[in-house]
């Protein structure tokens, strides 16, 4: 590899601290519906109880061991940057995805809260472009921290040249 | 599109179009007058041609009155002349009904083209207005089936690059006169050239004829390319296995009736006669699915692409024509065509054919496997020809398709290698579950097979020859699964590729369909890297260029990170480049989080 060959940095940002605890219930919300599906018929039907434990107990301990290593390892890869030209976004765990999107192209801002972001205090901003690759997402950022992103954004995008397709 | 060559088109049009429009319509009314679309002003509310509504009729009552006939002969038969006497008369009601609704819709439809934008009412209880800037419009679809043409009419498609009204990317009108579908073709589109073409519009029609340069027409060689696809034994076996499909209906009667008929040997008889030739009939039965597959793919070929015509007109805009009972004119605004796909799946390519499709805003993505996509721009076509015309679509003075690939790094191979013996591993499972079952297997089992076999199909020979293979038999399966999982994954690696063009960027991927795309730089709109834990530990990465044409996205799948961000860096410079760091060049390791200086300025 010769001195020259790029690498691909961090985004500069990282998503608000609480966004770990926003995942981490999201993750247990999940896990315990998951675990609790095979316990049901295992209280109501005898003889296969055994296997019903079983599986209960394999898909107890997955969760369990996402929701343990998935919202920290998330918040070491979660970042996000604004400039003057560009959005630059990090998201993902396992599967890991950067993506990056001119100004002069996106066509829509929008910032949402589901009710679990909002319990944290948290929202997330959407960035859409014409592309059919699907919008961009940087999730879990303080709320009057997001507002701002958008209004920079809106207001970046609307003083860039270009109809956006 | 481009910011700086868009924007003064944009900020002009309306104010320019608007004179434009009005002189054509006033210069030349016998020109527009069978549709009369724009007679008293370009702003009047036209209609659906009211035939339509019989057209639609008639669509119906193809279907629903002969099967109505045909229940009325089976409920007779059956025995139940009071019933009998429902079918027709109900079917006339429900096609009396269905064109009342018809009729109501059509009374409520309306649309006009004006200077800025295409406006369509429609709906009768619940009112819906949608409206498409002009400057919007990104493709024409004129379509007439043949129940239609007869009527003279032809259903209008405009597809736009994004939704208009209620999740829905296009508006159709159905139907209007053949006339009218034509003017509404060249005049949505035509706004680009508007100002400059005052006086070619003026000229008419015959003026703008021999603009028109021709990219490719049908050669009617190219229809023995139609069978050369992977579902040419499977629809052969599809036709054959509807035949075997009603005999087991009736439970293997209908075999049976058959051959009292007309003295045909029983099922034993045949099957017994067929064993003894098993060598003769196996190639034979073979034979059969690939003619009765040739027969009915060449039939859809020359019913898709009769009268295949793709031209260029005066101002750059893309026309294809084809069809035998459905005539289709598809126009795309030249602007719009910001690449082309050059698609060769393995047997096409094996025979050295390929076809080419569009990559262009407008065009709906999810369309793209249809044989009548709208993207398909040529039928399969020998590869070299197939080169020319994606050349000559894409007006470039070299063309991007003869850019030379960059091969990706060796550990593609090594990924996909890995996948392939995960594949052979499943095999060698599945042959080794299959031969043990045959080994439990008994005679008095067997028996019940060939008897549920039998009732099935007039000629069994599948549970028979199972039962005739010896052990070792399973253990061919195995390994040929694990030849063709192999010999898959290296063609799979030498399909990878991308490449640069002095305007477009190229990228080839696909072993079961290779497809090779070219995408306009400028029409880059954004990038996606994704990297699974499998190629982080290679240093591979999916490096994807998104866009607002096509699939709106398109990858240079398992590429080195290093290489793909070089690719991408260079393919749209600027866009990336903040984001990058040069070890050699830029600050210290690790610099990453909070490091690259001078790039942002927040």
């Amino acid at each position: 590899m010769s001195a020259d060959t790029p690498r691909l940095r961090p985004p500069r940002h990282r998503v608000d601290r609480r966004a770990v605890w926003w995942w981490t219930t999201r993750s247990l919300t999940v896990a315990v519906l998951l675990t609790a599906a095979p316990l049901v018929p295992a209280v109501f039907w005898e003889p296969p109880r055994t296997w019903f434990l079983l599986a209960a107990a394999v898909i107890g301990g997955v969760g369990l061991f996402v929701t343990v290593v998935m919202p920290q390892w998330r918040y070491r890869v979660h970042r996000w940057e604004v400039t003057d030209t560009a959005v630059y976004t990090s998201s993902g765990w396992l599967w890991q995805e950067w993506r990056v999107a001119p100004m002069s192209r996106i066509q829509t801002v929008d910032t949402a809260r589901g009710p679990l972001q909002r319990a944290f205090g948290l929202s997330s901003v959407t960035v859409t472009t014409a592309s059919a690759a699907g919008p961009i997402e940087i999730a879990g950022l303080d709320r009057a921290l997001a507002t701002r992103v958008a209004d920079q954004l809106t207001d970046t995008t609307q003083a860039t040249p270009g109809d956006a397709t | 599109m481009t910011s700086p060559d868009e924007h003064p088109r944009t900020d002009g049009a309306p104010a320019e179009a608007s004179p434009g429009l009005r002189d054509r319509t006033g210069a030349s009314p016998a020109a527009e007058a069978p549709a009369a679309p724009g007679e008293g002003g370009a702003a009047d509310w036209q209609r659906l041609h009211p035939l339509s509504v019989w057209a639609s009729a008639v669509v119906v009552a193809v279907f629903v009155v002969p099967s109505a006939i045909v229940g009325t002969v089976v409920l007779v038969v059956a025995g139940q002349p009071l019933w009998a006497l429902a079918p027709v008369p109900g079917s006339l009601a429900f096609l009396a009904l269905t064109t009342y609704l018809d009729l109501l819709r059509l009374r409520a439809v309306r649309y006009r083209v004006t200077a800025e934008r295409m406006e369509m009412r429609s709906g009768i209880i619940a009112k819906a207005y949608r409206s498409i800037p002009r400057e919007r419009v990104r493709s024409v679809d004129v379509a007439a089936p043949v129940y239609v043409r007869v009527f003279g009419l032809c259903s209008v498609t405009v597809g736009t690059g994004e939704k208009v009204g209620a999740g829905s990317y296009q508006l159709q009108l159905l139907y209007v006169t053949a006339e009218q579908g034509e003017w509404l073709r060249r005049d949505l589109l035509y706004r680009g050239a508007a100002r400059t073409a005052g006086a070619s519009s003026a000229d008419g029609e015959e003026a703008r004829e021999p603009g028109e340069t021709e990219l490719a027409s049908l050669d009617p060689r190219w229809f023995a390319y139609a069978p050369a696809t992977t579902a040419t034994l499977g629809v052969g076996l599809g036709a054959i296995a509807a035949l075997v499909g009603m005999n087991a209906q009736t439970g293997g009667v209908g075999w049976d009736w058959i051959s009292d008929q007309i003295a045909l040997p029983t099922a034993e008889e045949v099957s017994a006669f067929l064993m003894a030739r098993l060598l003769l009939v196996v190639p034979l039965g073979l034979l059969g699915l690939l003619i009765s597959g040739v027969v009915v793919l060449t039939a859809v070929a020359v019913e898709t692409w009769w009268n295949y015509r793709l031209t260029r007109e005066a101002d750059g805009t893309v026309r294809l024509r084809r069809g035998l009972l459905t005539s289709v004119s598809l126009s795309v605004e030249g602007r719009r065509l910001n690449g082309v796909t050059l698609h060769e799946p393995f047997v096409l390519r094996s025979v050295g054919g390929a076809d080419v499709r569009a990559v262009a805003t407008g065009l709906a993505a999810g369309d793209a496997k249809k044989t009548t996509a709208k993207s398909r721009l040529s039928p399969a076509m020998p590869r070299e020809r197939a080169r020319r015309l994606a050349a000559d679509l894409m007006r470039a003075p070299d063309s991007p398709l003869d850019a030379a690939l960059a091969a990706h790094p060796r550990a593609a191979l090594r990924r996909r290698f890995t996948r392939a013996v995960v594949v052979s591993v499943l095999g060698a499972v599945l042959a080794g579950a299959l031969a043990w079952l045959h080994t439990l297997a008994t005679a008095a089992w067997w028996e019940v097979v060939h008897r549920v076999e039998r009732e099935i199909i007039p000629v069994p020979l599948a549970s028979t020859a199972v039962e005739a293979t010896p052990s070792w038999g399973w253990a061919t399966l195995a390994v040929g699964i694990t030849a063709a999982a192999f010999w898959y994954a290296v063609g799979s690696y030498r399909g990878l590729g991308h490449g640069l063009h002095p305007s477009y960027l190229v990228v080839r991927k696909g072993m079961a369909v290779r497809d090779t795309v070219t995408l306009e730089r400028s029409a880059v709109i954004g990038w996606r890297i994704t990297r699974s834990p499998f190629q982080r530990r290679l240093g591979l990465a999916d490096v994807a260029a998104t866009t607002a044409a096509g699939q709106g996205m398109y990858a240079a799948s398992d590429v080195g990170l290093e290489q793909g961000l070089e690719w991408a860096d260079r393919a749209v410079p600027g866009l990336l480049e903040p984001f990058l760091v040069r070890p050699g060049s830029d600050a210290e390791e690790g610099a990453g989080v909070r490091g690259g200086r001078g790039t942002g300025r927040r």
